[in-house]
């Protein structure tokens, strides 16, 4: 036997104790060798195409995170690593993508990316491979109708129930002055529609009735036909289940139109810093549900407030505390597992963890039922004296509810 | 019945806006038998201008008009000479899709790389201001927008009837070689045809950009139903092109109210459909690019 036979030998023996190092890696960050790089976390996020307002709203917010958790000692003691690929809002892109970054890749953690139509392609990839799956931004039913155990929405409320607040104010209001017809118009996509949705159904019931309910194809551009729809029908009420840029083309086509309801309410628009600079002055008494106010005095809040406007020069909106709590779900259910690494053993321990458990996050602190619902209900915000202000519920509140609306 | 009325008169004025948008593709294709994809990316580009003209200056949109219309004529006679003048002829048009595709992407990714995604919106004192007409509310950023297509699509259309490029560039539309063979400098008039479609394109992207939320997407969501307008019209014929851009745009206003969004929007695609099985070469132009 020469050198290079040995040499040979025990290449291959090095090769064999890597490999089963490999395997049975992601053991707590302290015990040695597998754990001393930095932990991966791969992200795909729709930066391009039509989510791309709230999606680099997102990356902006996960960014955020990882430079924070690194500027304190990282995870577990370990560096956080993003990797984030654009998916161009596109739902077998978003699949893909998952694909690639667990499989070859390898990262150790995924997050999720935005909205309910990425979201559910993306969970189910992380689900065949037993990864955990906190995600941002995914609130409709249909993402917790799927079966998914994996999937944690980091928020406080789903869709359905973003507007209770809201509904319950309604609901209190005397006989004499309480709006007696509503208006819906909805974007056909799972989440907007849900919001608009989840107040229908209770207005309807307490009898409020329904004048006019309208849905659209993502891709609308032109409201003129639907503003003139809920103009003829004089509502009291018109509730927007919209994304962005549809709220505001049908804001103003509404205003066009000479329709001026008691009570306008949109969703996700609104808390949206572009907004009040398309609108102008005319935003005034516009409510929306939000998941969060930078105002608010949950204990990890002020630090991440102060955080993001050092590094931004501006506070944090809803897209980027949804992100940044994603990350502080993850970091609390890694550290509580011990683990940050893709095996089936480390995934589950911290799946099993988060079912269990209550976490403090920027929007306080947050638990789940077994599909992975956040158990809250959202903020109600209003813009008054041309600030965004909380005005649901009572024991939140910064200001009083305007009713009925100033004319816009 | 109001509402049929109402309907009614912002179905109008969204068909002079698509009329506007659409000139340009018929000139395109009338000249030089090319499809450009990339024409609502360029609109887009315009109203990017138009929005960081105001947005920097704090005047009127309008007067981006000055600066932008010169500046897409030239970029016009570029594109046309740079890059589609080398396309083979015996696959022009094929290969204009392919090459005006490049193009849009391109116009697309440098909008989002200098202006990023975000959704932009030009504030003007007047986005919500109206007229009353009959009972029917008339915008007013719809009725100037509505107004700068009626401009320019008349100046189109006496620029090709009277002035001697008119006659030019109708000559080098209806036979190449015979009007190589009366001394027309084809080439260069079919530049200036390109250069003038791109023209179009910035009082369109301006237009548009008065009364809607603009991302550097948003072109994907127009060049369909602006390819409908110029086949339903005839190819290469700016009246044609008008006149479907206006029963289409009623049209759909109108089915809007049994039907709901969803399937009005499908209307243009419905008579797209109905045009190529009855009548390929459009209701309105009569034969190809045969007159204007």
């Amino acid at each position: 036997m020469d050198i290079a036979n040995g040499l040979r030998i025990g290449a291959l023996g090095a090769a064999a104790l890597l490999l089963v190092a490999g395997c049975f890696g992601g053991r707590p960050a302290e015990g040695g060798a597998a754990g001393d790089g930095p932990i991966r976390i791969g992200v795909s996020l729709p930066l391009t195409g039509d989510f791309s307002e709230p999606g680099k709203g997102v990356q902006r917010g996960y960014e955020a995170w990882a430079k924070y958790v690194n500027h304190n000692g990282g995870l577990l003691g370990r560096q956080v690593e993003l990797t984030i690929l654009d998916d161009q809002s596109n739902a077998d892109r978003v699949a893909a993508d998952y694909e690639k970054l667990i499989n070859s890749d390898g990262v150790d953690l995924v997050f999720g990316p935005f909205s309910t139509r990425l979201v559910i392609p993306a969970a189910q990839v992380a689900r065949d491979y037993g990864f955990l799956f906190v995600e941002p931004a995914g609130a409709a039913a249909e993402v917790f109708n799927q079966g998914f155990d994996n999937l944690f929405y980091a928020a406080p409320a789903v869709a359905q129930d973003h507007y209770n607040h809201l509904a319950d104010a309604i609901l209190a209001m005397p006989e004499a002055t309480r709006p007696k017809t509503a208006a819906y118009a909805a974007m056909d996509d799972p989440f907007a529609q849900g919001t608009a949705n989840g107040l229908k159904e209770k207005l309807a019931k307490a009898g409020i009735q329904t004048v006019v309910d309208e849905v659209y194809p993502p891709n609308t551009t032109d409201f003129g036909s639907i503003a003139a729809k809920i103009a003829d029908s004089r509502a009291d009420v018109v509730v927007g289940g919209t994304q962005y840029q549809d709220a505001v083309n049908l804001i103003v086509a509404l205003r066009q139109l000479n329709y001026q309801p008691k009570l306008a309410a949109f969703s996700t628009a609104p808390t949206n810093p572009e907004f009040p600079k398309a609108i102008g002055a005319q935003t005034e008494g516009i409510l929306s549900p939000t998941g969060y106010t930078p105002e608010a005095d949950y204990p990890s809040n002020k630090e991440f407030v102060d955080f993001y406007t050092r590094e931004h020069g501006t506070a944090p909106t809803e897209d980027e505390a949804n992100a940044w709590t994603t990350g502080q779900v993850v970091a609390a259910a890694a550290t509580a597992a011990g683990c940050a690494d893709p095996s089936q053993e480390c995934q589950r321990k911290m799946i099993d963890w988060l079912h269990g458990n209550e976490v403090d996050t920027v929007v306080g602190p947050l638990k789940w039922d077994e599909a992975g619902r956040p158990q809250g209900a959202h903020l109600i915000q209003q813009y008054v004296g041309g600030k965004i202000r909380i005005v649901l519920p009572a024991e939140a509140e910064e200001a009083e509810l305007v009713y009925p609306k100033p004319a816009w | 019945m109001s509402l049929v009325f109402q309907s009614l008169v912002l179905g109008v004025l969204m068909g002079g806006l698509y009329a506007l948008l659409a000139a340009g593709l018929t000139l395109y294709f009338g000249v030089m038998r090319v499809v450009m994809i990339a024409h609502s990316a360029f609109l887009v580009l315009a109203a990017y201008l138009a929005w960081a003209f105001t947005v920097q200056t704090g005047l009127d949109p309008m007067l981006s008009l000055v600066v932008t219309v010169p500046l897409f004529f030239v970029l016009g006679v570029a594109v046309q000479r740079l890059l589609v003048a080398r396309l083979r002829p015996a696959t022009l048009t094929m290969m204009s899709v392919l090459l005006t595709f490049a193009v849009a992407l391109a116009v697309e990714g440098t909008l989002g790389f200098v202006f990023t995604g975000t959704h932009r919106r030009i504030p003007l004192s007047y986005s919500g201001a109206r007229l009353e007409l009959f009972g029917a509310s008339v915008a007013l950023v719809k009725l100037i927008a509505f107004g700068l297509a009626v401009v320019t699509l008349v100046g189109l259309h006496v620029l090709l009837k009277v002035t001697r490029f008119g006659q030019a560039l109708r000559a080098t539309m209806q036979h190449r070689e015979a009007a190589r063979l009366l001394g027309v400098d084809t080439d260069r008039i079919a530049g200036f045809g390109f250069g003038l479609g791109l023209a179009t394109a910035a009082v369109g992207g301006t237009a548009l950009a008065l009364d809607s939320t603009i991302y550097p997407s948003l072109h994907w969501h127009w060049i369909g139903p602006l390819m409908a307008i110029i086949v339903v019209g005839g190819l290469g014929s700016v009246a044609g092109a008008a006149i479907a851009a206006l029963l289409l745009g009623v049209g759909q206003n109108l089915l809007q109210i049994p039907l709901g969004t969803t399937w009005a929007q499908t209307f243009f695609y419905a008579a797209l459909f109905v045009t190529l099985i009855l009548r390929p070469q459009g209701f309105f132009g009569g034969r190809l690019a045969q007159r204007f």
